[in-house]
């Protein structure tokens, strides 16, 4: 028997030690739940880009401009009023008057230049550094007013400072970045009480909060790894938000009584980059012309997505705020594609091309690439749909190495730079296509702040695009949330979560 | 008994070193991390000034010793995914979650495949013999995330018996200790039953039986004390396994421990990550390893180490 009790007694001391450290929730009212891959990667402001991160935090920080509503345009929160621009290299931000952290500190000037000087130190190793490498300095002017000075003219600061979240510099002094990530102090809507590692983040109200106090006043986000599993605790009726939906999936959700599928065309549009920093083929704008034509995008939609994306017919999107309005999708006409890639010079039959596609990035993106290559196979050319681990993916775009083509989503995707000028110039990491003459028409309207001439150069580069057929052009993709019926809350075409937004359903 | 100890834990060492060093070469294969923690719109520039920051310009050797150098001072450096944070504590922050899941699992495992066994050998080619191992050899056979998620939709989404996912009370606990005991039971049930048989073949079961003694008395008093000798190196093996987190288990209940997110830091290329854990799992089943020896000695005083 001494090895039964061995084994029992080592068992057991293993179990006590676990179990010690397990912490037993109270069967109060059930908190809002939003069910996520993953936990953040930190709870410090302005330190990290990263989609499920960000969501999280801003429910902590508030941040000091948004976007709001559908097309989403940018409004101020924990500024007061739009960003001032009284010479071409100064910046002003006026701070709205009252607004406290949870811990009664008031947000000022202050926190708000204490956060671009972190973020701007090489030390704290902030992914947010290179976009704001042009500031010159930053002074806090008066308590609520805050002057920033660029080296060069930058207007893309306008949009740097949607989302910008503002750490209290007080506190982060006094305690340290590691301590202020385990237990951050914010001026969102909700201040923070717990985070249990890999396993969740509570949120409660936040009483000194600056706008109208949150209806929901406990949340969660939980972490859940694998999809299926999100998705049960949805079905469940464990979670309240349940993002990325996938489409075969929403009758099951909307069959199961407790919860629907909430879809919204997003800002994220998806496309294929046709390579054109290697000789070859894709080189000729008329072969690029025809890829276009040859793609039947509108039955691609219909059929593999059953309507749930929305096709973009040049490199912006519908709500983007820079679109260019009067283009029109290419139209499927596989004829006039074989005509172009002969007079190109090329046979069609003889073309053989190498598609690099990530699986599970994006909606049916893997999928979207084969129907793509069936669709250039209608015409004779030979498509390889090669299928990488998201990192390596990443890896081959940066270091040029993929296939002639590449499909790529990219967003929120929301006002023309952050889209044409990184991936239409070569010198981008992300970028697969660049001419010398577009070059030096997009670095031409990088540094003018005047709104009106911006609109009209980023108009007529969108045309030079149309017709160079750097993509083929794709679609938006729609996110598609799983919410449960209980809760009032509408997704935002930016993939912002913010909860102050959320309601329950009176019954 | 002193000596063998000491060269039990030389050997620790050893083991411990050689596997950092494999994985600390390995981890190049991977790939770039840099670009992966760095915004899309970051230029190829500015990708290269992180990658001299965090020291991965420079030759492999200088990281390697600066590596073995923090290593020795328990300093595996910082996440490189959740900046800020020390990858050491990231990973022990999550060893409670997969020791208590490890426990009640193998406890689970163990109170059914020993009796399994043990029956299973007494009544040899019946019917319970044919029903108790078929089953814990079907447990075996059916993949685990394929259980997990039946189990989930059954018990959670159709009955709502229990929570789907994540850890908080003891109902967290059954379906992932089920899904990872069905896994274990088999190969402790076949493993016990074999034993089992062994000894009941022997003469000293015969003369105990001869004696007069119960039937139950022979069964787990004089044949399961001596049949359970080589379970106890099974077992350290199986807890060594499981402690190194069972990472299909934990994904699919979310349950937050060691083995989901080395395997997360690893699709990450999150290097500090992965290294502090290799360097744990080494450290546990060299340490597992020489528990069950002393185990022995402790168990059959006949066995003693020169």
């Amino acid at each position: 028997m001494r090895t039964i009790s061995a084994v029992l007694a080592l068992a057991l001391l293993l179990g006590v030690l676990g179990m010690a450290s397990t912490t037993v929730t109270n069967a109060q009212e059930r908190p809002f739940v939003v069910a996520l891959g993953a936990e953040p990667r930190s709870l410090l402001p302005m330190l990290i880009v990263d989609w499920t991160t960000n969501v999280q935090q801003m429910n902590i920080y508030d941040r000091l401009y948004y976007w709001d509503g559908d097309p989403p345009r940018i409004k101020p929160s924990l500024a007061a009023e739009p960003v001032q621009t009284p010479d071409e290299l100064t910046w002003i931000i006026k701070l709205r008057a009252g607004v406290k952290f949870s811990n009664g500190d008031s947000l000022t000037s202050d926190d708000v230049k204490s956060t671009i000087e972190w973020l701007l130190d090489p030390r704290n190793q902030s992914a947010y550094r290179p976009r704001f490498a042009f500031v010159e300095s930053v002074d806090a002017v008066d308590p609520l007013t805050v002057r920033i000075r660029t080296k060069e003219p930058a207007p893309v600061l306008r949009y740097y400072l949607v989302d910008f979240t503002v750490h209290n510099s007080k506190y982060i002094r006094q305690v340290g970045n590691e301590a202020a990530n385990r237990a951050p102090i914010g001026a969102g809507p909700y201040k923070f009480v717990r985070w249990d590692r890999d396993e969740r983040l509570v949120l409660e109200a936040s009483p000194t909060y600056w706008n109208k106090p949150p209806v929901v006043k406990r949340v969660e986000f939980r972490f859940i790894p694998d999809f299926s599993a999100r998705l049960a605790s949805l079905l469940a009726g464990e979670s309240d938000i349940v993002k990325d939906v996938p489409p075969v999936s929403v009758d099951q959700v909307n069959r199961s009584g407790g919860a629907e599928v909430r879809g919204i065309p997003s800002s994220r549009i998806n496309y294929v980059a046709l390579v054109n920093f290697k000789s070859g083929p894709l080189q000729d704008r008329r072969v690029r012309q025809a890829l276009n034509y040859a793609v039947n995008v509108d039955e691609i939609v219909a059929n593999l997505y059953k309507g749930r994306a929305t096709r973009i017919p040049g490199a912006l999107s519908a709500i983007n705020e820079d679109v260019n309005a009067n283009l029109k999708p290419y139209p499927y006409n596989p004829d006039r594609a074989v005509q172009l890639i002969k007079e190109a010079g090329f046979d069609p039959s003889k073309l053989e091309f190498t598609i690099d596609s990530p699986s599970g990035r994006y909606p049916l993106d893997k999928e979207a690439a084969e129907a793509i290559a069936s669709y250039l196979g209608r015409i004779g050319i030979k498509v390889r749909v090669q299928v990488n681990e998201w990192g390596t993916h990443l890896d081959k775009i940066i270091n040029r190495r993929t296939g002639e083509m590449f499909y790529l989503g990219w967003g929120p995707a929301l006002e023309a730079q952050g889209t044409i000028a990184e991936l239409f110039r070569p010198d981008r990491a992300y970028s697969g296509f660049g001419t010398s003459n577009l070059t030096l028409e997009i670095n031409k309207i990088l540094p003018v702040v005047d709104r009106t001439k911006r609109k009209a150069a980023w108009n007529r580069i969108q045309v030079m695009l149309y017709t160079e057929a750097p993509w083929i052009f794709l679609w938006q993709q729609h996110d598609l949330y799983g919410v449960n019926k209980r809760v009032d809350w509408k997704p935002h075409p930016a993939e912002k979560i913010f909860l102050h937004d959320a309601t329950w359903v009176k019954r | 008994m002193a000596q063998f100890v000491a060269r039990r834990l030389l050997e620790a060492v050893v083991v411990v070193f050689l596997a950092l060093t494999a994985v600390f070469c390995l981890q190049f294969l991977a790939g770039d991390p840099v670009k992966l923690f760095l915004p899309t719109d970051t230029t190829p520039k500015q990708i290269e000034e992180y990658r001299t920051r965090l020291g991965f310009n420079d030759p492999l050797v200088v990281q390697y010793v600066r590596f073995m150098r923090g290593a020795l001072r328990g300093d595996f450096g910082n996440s490189l995914r959740q900046q800020q944070e020390p990858a050491l504590r990231l990973v022990l922050d999550r060893f409670p979650a997969t020791l208590s899941l490890s426990a009640v699992a193998m406890l689970l495992a163990l109170g059914t495949a020993i009796p399994i066994g043990v029956i299973s050998a007494a009544r040899r080619n019946s019917w319970f013999d044919h029903l108790g191992i078929g089953t814990t050899v079907l447990g075996q056979a059916i993949p685990g995330f394929w259980l997990g998620l039946m189990l989930i939709y059954v018990f959670a989404v159709w009955l709502r018996w229990l929570p789907t996912s994540g850890r908080g009370t003891w109902l967290h606990y059954i379906m992932p200790a089920v899904t990872l005991a069905a896994f274990v039971s088999a190969r402790f049930a076949r493993f016990t039953r074999s034993m089992m048989l062994d000894v009941l073949g022997q003469d000293y079961i015969r003369t105990a039986r001869a004696k007069g003694l119960a039937p139950p008395r022979v069964l787990y008093k004089h044949a399961l004390k001596n049949a359970s000798l080589p379970i106890v190196t099974l077992l350290a093996l199986q807890l060594g396994q499981l402690l190194g987190g069972a990472v299909i288990t934990e994904t699919i209940f979310a349950w937050p421990g060691v083995g989901r997110f080395l395997v997360q830091a690893l699709l990450n290329r999150d290097f500090p990550v992965v290294l502090v854990g290799v360097f744990l799992t080494a450290v546990m089943y060299s340490g597992l390893n020489l528990a069950a020896d002393l185990a022995y000695a402790w168990l059959n005083p006949r066995i003693r180490y020169a």
